[in-house]
């Protein structure tokens, strides 16, 4: 008995002694070892993407946005048969090519641990993959950059890589503020491998950018210029609408365009934006220049008198002549821009002289980036005045001899139509960072003409769209005056002036006297019916942009303006006033033009529709009480829209002559 | 010699009336233990519970977060999905091709500028004129 017991508990003593050797073993000898191998097993440290932020019009119409989007990866070491899984896979995503699968062969072949099949993938695509239940085939989540206008604004936006980087547009000169800043998650994970715990560095979301560009301007920008590329049979194209007064930039369109969310399926010269990197020597729009030197130094007035006899001018031997040698004879200097006479403009240059006229040029910013939001900007070519020989002064004066963008035209015009200030161009309004707005304001970046000279210049160049003999008679739009001017430009091919290939340009702003826009159309090497003139080939989109423009922003003619509808305030009898004024217009769409933006507009006299379309409009939820037209309004109008999320409308039904009484 | 004889008489024990005393001191000295030894459990459940609770929460979370995460992916699809479908561009096509809409011509359109009356001075104002 007492040995069985002495051998139990030795048997005890020893299996306690072996245990608590492995423990030593295992706790002491190696706990380092071991507490590591567990951390890495059980804590997992993600990277947390930050979020791409949204880029909006204006209004607040999403332009560009991320949305996650399935990569799919492989762990090759454990496929038993890349070639088999190639094939399904290929099956799956539906549109490999031959390339793609011999990479995806050979990627999948080797023993790597990870490996791309393919990335950002459609969902349908994701779908079809993880229907085929593939062992050592994975998903992860990542950023994927949509477009939803797709073509739209596509060369101002840019696009972005598959690694999030902004390779273009603004994608790419704003990458920082838009990218965000990624941040980590440790994640506790158990054997099932769920998480059960994480402890985060949140990553700090990219700002959102909001834009001055207007969603509709650019699609009709967009719109108008790719039918007058078609038409015009031309390579390609770039219009700009500009704000003079704030410099901020409409719209920015360009032809021929590309689809951003498929990029790479285009030419990098379609992706190039016009607009800003191709130079172009400017022809007669460049005559402003000139005109407003001489103007501006009092060398002429607007009619001062120019001999042009006998149509063609001779300067240290080169004979320049007018086009198709026209022989205007002894012209106005107003008549010289309306009618872009070469040898009137080269007469008012040699008289303004090339120190004046160097200084005027660098005034209104040509050989210099004009917008710091566009660094791909080309700065343009301007001679020293010190290479300007008098050949070189003559052909500056006419716009030749010097290269500008579209963009840097369209900036110095709007110098004209502001009254003289030089206004930086930009397409940033405000960026938001989190949740607070920061809003960019105008800058004016100098003074380049005196109020008096611009209103004289503006003056001047609405000769050229109203004159008999102006050179844009097809920019006209009825009710409307607008100033402008026209260029015809030879193409330099293999440093030699085409003779079939030409830029035609119009410049100009609307209306003329209170400018709400400036416009800028460039045409390159049109060939169609309407020949290779600035007048014929880009005056008429100038027009149609315009026209359809100022209908968006709801400017009133400007010519036999149409009288405006009193309002009287507190007084129930409006609604019926504006019926009356209405009625007797009988416009078949109205547009209503209201106050500064930003704030409550007066819906009074407007139909339960109209009043529900204004107030939609603005983002406000609407609520209407009663019949008829609005007769009153809360919040009422003026108020800062900022702190009215919706407004109550009360209607009333008022009859024209009166019969019927208005509800209390 | 005849062996020896044994008798062996039963003796009749009766204990069934005596009762087996309690020992008051064992019996105080095991509910005792068996206090504190419910103390040392309840003390241990009441440290253990909050560690679970927290193992069970976190697996809870976890799932919210996910469903989150999924929820808002979805948000942003269907926010893009709306965004498509507005296109200035699909709309226009639609109005045109399907609807056969068109642009109102010049004179069909027209802007009507609304003045609103200024308010009157107050009476005040008035009477000290």
């Amino acid at each position: 008995m007492q040995r069985r017991t002495i051998v139990a508990a030795t048997l005890l003593g020893l299996w306690v002694a072996v245990i608590e050797c492995r423990l030593i073993f295992l706790q002491v000898i190696r706990h380092n070892e071991l507490v590591a191998l567990s951390t890495r097993q059980q804590m997992r440290t993600v990277d947390a993407a930050a979020r791409r932020g949204d880029i909006l019009d204006r209004k607040g119409r999403v332009l560009a946005t991320s949305v996650d989007a399935d990569t799919i990866y492989a762990v090759p070491s454990e496929l038993k048969d890349p070639g088999g899984a190639v094939d399904a896979l290929c099956r799956a995503l539906g549109d490999c090519t031959s390339k793609e699968r011999e990479t995806l062969i050979d990627r999948l072949g080797k023993t790597r641990p990870f490996a791309y099949v393919r990335r950002q993938v459609s969902p349908d695509q994701a779908r079809r993959v993880a229907a085929l239940n593939l062992k050592a085939i994975g998903f992860i989540k990542e950023d994927r950059r949509f477009y939803p206008n797709k073509t739209l604004a596509a060369h101002l936006l840019g696009y972005v890589g598959v690694d999030n980087k902004g390779l273009s547009g603004l994608e790419s000169t704003y990458d920082a503020q838009i990218r965000g800043k990624a941040g980590t998650v440790l994640v506790q994970i158990d054997a099932r491998k769920l998480a059960f715990a994480r402890t985060e560095r949140p990553p700090t979301a990219g700002s959102t950018v909001e834009l001055t560009i207007d969603e509709y301007l650019q699609h009709i920008a967009e719109r108008e210029l790719e039918a007058g590329v078609a038409l015009n049979r031309a390579k390609g194209g770039s219009a700009i609408i500009l704000n003079p007064h704030t410099g901020e930039i409409l719209a920015m369109a360009n032809e021929p365009s590309f689809n951003p969310n498929a990029y790479r399926e285009f030419d990098e010269l379609v992706r190039r934006n016009r607009a800003v990197q191709d130079l172009y020597e400017p022809g007669s729009t460049f005559k402003i220049v000139t005109v407003s030197a001489a103007l501006e130094e009092k060398v002429m007035t607007a009619d001062t008198l120019i001999d042009t006899n006998p149509g063609r001018i001779e300067v240290s031997g080169e004979v320049i002549k007018e086009n198709a040698n026209h022989n205007y004879k002894v012209i106005p200097l107003s008549e010289v821009i309306a009618e872009s006479s070469n040898v009137g403009a080269i007469k008012i240059g040699f008289k303004v002289g090339t120190e004046r006229l160097s200084r005027f040029v660098g005034l209104y910013g040509f050989g210099h980036p004009v917008s710091p939001d566009f660094p791909s900007e080309s700065p343009g070519i301007v001679w020293s005045p010190q290479k300007w020989t008098q050949l070189g002064l003559a052909e500056v004066s006419m716009g030749y001899q010097v290269a500008v963008t579209p963009l840097q035209i369209v900036t110095a015009v709007s110098s004209v139509a502001n009254g003289g200030e030089l206004i930086e161009p930009r397409v940033i309004r405000a960026v938001y960072f989190n949740n607070r707005r920061y809003d960019v304001h105008p800058k004016v970046v100098r003074r380049t003409i005196r109020a008096e000279t611009a209103a004289t210049l503006t003056g001047v160049m609405e000769g050229v769209v109203s004159s008999e003999h102006g050179t844009a008679r097809a920019a006209q739009i009825p009710g409307f005056t607008i100033a402008g001017k026209t260029g015809t430009a030879a193409k330099l091919v293999n440093g030699q002036y085409s003779h079939s290939d030409y830029n035609a340009s119009f410049v100009g702003f609307v209306p003329s006297r209170d400018p709400a826009i400036a416009i800028v159309v460039v045409i390159d090497s049109p060939h169609g019916p309407n020949q290779y003139f600035g007048g014929t080939v880009a005056a008429p989109i100038f027009q149609r942009i315009a026209e359809s423009t100022l209908r968006y922003l709801g400017v009133g003619q400007t010519i036999n303006p149409i009288p405006p509808v009193l309002v009287a305030r507190h007084d129930e009898s409006s609604g019926a006033a504006a019926l009356k004024t209405l009625s007797a217009s009988k416009p078949v769409v109205s547009f209503v033009s209201d106050g500064p933006p930003g704030t409550m507009p007066d819906l009074r006299g407007l139909s339960a529709r109209e009043a529900l379309r204004a107030a939609v409009k603005l983002g406000l939820t609407a609520r209407v009480e009663g019949t008829g037209f609005v007769v009153a309004q809360d919040p009422p109008a003026g108020t800062a829209l900022d702190t009215v999320s919706g407004c109550r409308v009360t209607l009333a039904r008022t009859s024209v002559a009166g019969r019927e009484q208005p509800r209390p | 010699m005849p062996e020896p004889f044994e008798y062996a008489i039963k003796k009749d024990v009766r204990n069934n009336p005596i009762v087996r005393e309690v020992d008051e001191a064992r019996q105080r000295e095991l509910w005792k233990l068996v206090g504190v030894a419910g103390v040392i459990v309840v003390v241990l459940l009441f440290f253990g519970w909050p560690h679970f609770e927290l193992i069970r929460n976190g697996y809870e979370i976890e799932q919210l977060q996910r469903e989150r995460r999924e929820q808002e992916a979805l948000r942003r699809q269907l926010l893009l999905e709306v965004e498509s479908l507005k296109s200035p561009k699909r709309i226009e096509t639609l109005a045109v091709g399907r609807l056969h809409l068109v642009s109102p011509s010049q004179g069909e359109a027209i802007v009507i500028e609304r003045v609103v009356q200024t308010d009157p001075p107050a009476r005040s104002l008035v009477a000290q004129r």
